[in-house]
């Protein structure tokens, strides 16, 4: 959840694709203005390139290049003559779609009357020239924040609705340069009426709405001709060099949870000490939105004028109220900026609030670089084998692709363990706490959690109780049988990482709980106290009894059983489950709990954790309902406003509410 | 009095026995022992007269019933801190379960008939010791019927 969703469709025809010599781009301008637009493009002052108002593509910069970094930003001089041969400045098309100041209101006070009067925005129709992929998913962030409702900023959505957008491909790489982590670039996708890809004497042009066919069809059209295969592949070829530039992503997969996880970090205190608060990444940022209203009066204090001007959280007064700042110290507001953009903005939007497009790194004078101060204190969690959104493969009601049983163990009398291989890559891929729809033709298909990730399949743990199961358990080497997925979402160890970690499975519950141990295990050092407690029927029904063995001995994690009944010959613990801990004389406060079982069982799990002090935010369960396609068409699993399947099967108990083990839900 | 000493820290190493008045622990020290027993040792029948309490130190208690033909079928285990052979102090005075050490065991024990009498006599240690009592009892009560839910049962497919 933690990119921007881009499709990448393949454009291998030259349909549609035009060639436009470098000279032609003065026509591009000439035919914005024509249209009566105010064409916004790059120049270069101030020793940097900004944007501003241009009247002809001779105000563009030529052959002017820049090197960026952490703190650092100088021009260069390029041995082409490329127009578009940098990359972001420290202006942003914000200033256009929102500016920095603006007149919202006047209002009079005349002895005991007081009168408001908005003022009207009258917003000059628009024309963009250069604009990158990053700063387009900036446009779609910021409709997120300001016209998505339910209240809207309508000067935000004219100026916004009146834009033309020519977009350019980057063929160009700094630094500082993150679209890549971000989901957001470097290649134009969408949401734009031109784009074009600068080559070494013109540009390749794509046209991507009924504006941009229009300038296309009619005072462009002298400027323009088709372009040739030698073009377009030339053009994919310099985009997909700049990709490999900006090299590997940062592993942002569950982000958000990571950082609100660390609201306690001390790096927090240690950036805080480098930051001076002066607020420069959030003007420079494309996305920031915050603004204050000012009132200036005249005179005798009768008439007033309300400007909107853009504030920062970074700024002293932003978070006070009467008794004092809710963010008096530079490391709560550092906080407040870092949670808030790569964290919170999903909560609120639906979305991240980070764009990748760098300028907070270039910009920030001494230096921050936000993608170190992020996998510092929210590092990734290396899990098996690979923590990003999978895919699922046969996603469709009545597909499946089908895999070969390759090994099976006995683990009690009525539970097999299938090892799967051959199945779609896809599967090992999952993540932890996912499951597959399991179908061998004449039965229904059912939802099986996968008990183990490995090279190149997984492990489905079955305990045979009707047809179906029974069915499954009864597989042989070399049969084959249907899965669709990897589906659902994933326990969030992220969120573990530097806590003590409390696991409480009942039965066939340890079964979705078990790729997490053998994560846990692979990167022991990074959680606190991990306490594995398990309930089982009797002695005999216990699974995974040996590697149990092993997760006490030498994966450093704290083993206890019990069972509900047993013979006289075992000498372990006899008792449900919750009296292996209720008297424990661990805190929980610090804890996170992982809990997979019967529901009734994990509510009393859940009232017992409450009791320890582990908060409901901090205790995560697994729902089991009734699915039929695991990908929320069929509407069974639904509970509350969940489909299980697609929005579960991990719930936190604050995500359910008063749902949870009520009955008849 | 060293022997006293000795009983008022076992006791406050119990959730049961921690957080009692001074008093209460020093009553309760003054009537118990300290005693060890090997594991497999039957501590107290079913149905029979339940003549100590006991508080587990160390080790593991199983609690058991005869099931016809099923044999002993262990229904609890009590672990140190809580206690066993309540029933001493509860009317009939019987054992509800046959109580059995299965490993070695260290527990503080009490004489149903002297506890009885404290208990009758000293209003201000029945006021605090009861509902402890109640509380170990109660939880088993909750506990078991969890149990009874045999919810593993029909436990099916895994999680999801």
């Amino acid at each position: 959840m933690m990119t921007i969703e881009v499709t990448r469709p393949e454009r291998t025809t030259t349909a549609g694709r035009w060639y436009l010599e470098r000279a032609g781009l003065d026509a591009l301008v000439a035919a914005l203005r024509e249209d009566g637009r105010t064409v916004i493009g790059p120049t270069v002052a101030d020793g940097a390139v900004v944007l501003a108002e241009i009247h002809s593509s001779a105000e563009m910069p030529h052959a002017v290049g820049d090197v960026q970094g952490p703190g650092r930003y100088r021009l260069t001089k390029r041995d082409d003559a490329r127009v578009f041969g940098y990359v972001v400045g420290p202006t942003s098309w914000k200033r256009w779609v929102f500016p920095p100041d603006v007149e919202l209101s006047t209002g009079r006070r005349t002895g005991h009357r007081v009168e408001f009067a908005p003022t009207a925005s009258h917003p000059t129709k628009l024309a963009f020239v250069g604009v990158r992929a990053c700063e387009l998913a900036a446009f779609g962030v910021q409709d997120r924040v300001l016209d998505a409702g339910p209240f809207r900023d309508a000067d935000y959505a004219a100026r916004r609705e009146s834009a033309f957008v020519v977009a350019v491909q980057c063929t160009t790489a700094e630094l500082t340069c993150f679209c890549t982590s971000m989901g957001t670039g470097p290649e134009v996708e969408h949401g734009f009426d031109i784009a074009l890809t600068e080559l070494d004497e013109g540009f390749l042009l794509d046209v991507g709405s009924p504006a941009g066919q229009e300038l296309v069809d009619g005072k462009l059209a002298s400027a323009l001709r088709p372009a040739t295969p030698v073009e377009v592949y030339t053009a994919a070829a310099d985009v997909a060099a700049t990709r490999a530039r900006i090299g590997d992503p940062l592993p942002t997969a569950g982000l958000h949870d990571r950082l609100l996880a660390q609201l306690d970090n001390p790096r927090w205190a240690q950036v805080a000490e480098r930051c001076i608060t002066c607020g420069n990444c959030t003007l420079a940022c494309p996305t920031c939105f915050c603004t204050s209203v000012i009132q200036k009066t005249d005179m005798e204090g009768i008439a007033a004028t309300n400007e909107r001007a853009w504030d920062s959280c970074f700024s002293p007064g932003f978070a006070r109220v009467a008794g004092g700042s809710f963010r008096s110290r530079p490391r709560d507001r550092y906080r407040q900026w870092l949670t808030h953009k790569f964290g919170t903005w999903w909560d609120q939007f639906g979305t991240t609030g980070c764009v990748g497009c760098g300028r907070c790194i270039t910009w920030c004078p001494v230096g921050i670089d936000v993608r170190e101060e992020l996998m510092a204190i929210a590092p990734p969690v290396a899990l098996s084998p690979e923590p990003i959104r999978v895919e699922p493969v046969a996603a469709s009601f009545n597909d499946f692709v089908v895999a070969q049983v390759v090994a099976t163990r006995q683990e009690t009398a009525d539970t097999v363990t299938l090892t799967l291989a051959g199945a779609d890559p896809a599967f090992s891929k999952g993540n932890l706490g996912q499951f597959a729809m399991v179908a061998i033709p004449g039965f229904p298909p059912l939802p099986i959690s996968i008990s183990r990730f490995t090279v190149d399949g997984i492990e489905l743990t079955i305990r045979g109780a009707g047809p179906a199961t029974k069915a499954m358990t009864a597989l042989k080497v070399g049969d084959q049988l249907g899965l669709r997925g990897p589906l659902g979402n994933n326990w969030p160890i992220e969120r573990a990482v530097g806590r003590d970690l409390v696991i409480v499975s009942g039965g066939i519950g340890l079964a979705p709980l078990r790729p997490v141990i053998h994560a846990l295990a692979a990167d022991r050092r990074r959680f606190g106290d991990v306490r594995l407690y398990y309930g089982a029927r009797t002695p005999a029904d216990i699974l995974y009894r040996e590697e149990m063995e092993r997760w006490a001995s030498r994966g450093g994690i704290e083993v206890h059983l019990t069972v509900d009944r047993a013979g006289p010959e075992w000498e372990g613990r006899v008792g449900v489950v919750t009296q292996l801990f209720d008297q424990a004389t661990w805190e929980g406060a610090n804890a996170i709990a992982f809990v997979c079982g019967p529901e009734r069982m994990m509510q009393a799990t859940a009232n017992t954790l409450a009791g320890r002090g582990v908060t409901p935010t901090r205790i995560f369960v697994t729902l089991e309902r009734h699915m039929e396609c695991g990908i929320g068409l069929c509407g069974h699993c639904q509970m509350g406003k969940y489909f299980v399947c697609r929005d579960g099967p991990v719930f936190s108990l604050l995500q359910l509410g008063d749902t949870f083990g009520r009955e008849g839900i | 009095m060293g022997d006293t000493a000795a009983l008022v820290a076992a006791l406050n190493a119990t959730w049961f026995g921690s957080g009692l008045p001074p008093s209460a622990q020093t009553r309760l020290a003054d009537m118990g022992r300290l005693e060890t027993y090997p594991g497999g040792r039957e501590l107290l029948t079913e149905g029979e007269v339940a003549e100590e309490v006991g508080i587990v130190l160390e080790g593991r208690i199983a609690l058991r019933t005869l099931v016809p033909e099923r044999g002993m079928v262990t229904i609890l285990t009590i672990e140190p801190g809580d206690v066993w052979g309540w029933s001493a102090i509860v009317p009939p005075y019987r054992g509800t379960s046959t109580v059995v050490t299965i490993e070695p065991v260290t527990s503080i024990v009490f004489e149903g008939a002297a506890l009885r009498i404290a208990l009758r006599e000293d209003s201000k240690l029945a006021q605090v010791l009861y509902p402890r009592i109640l509380v170990a009892v109660s939880r088993r009560l909750a506990a078991s019927r969890l149990q009874l839910l045999d919810l593993f049962a029909r436990d099916a497919t895994a999680g999801a």
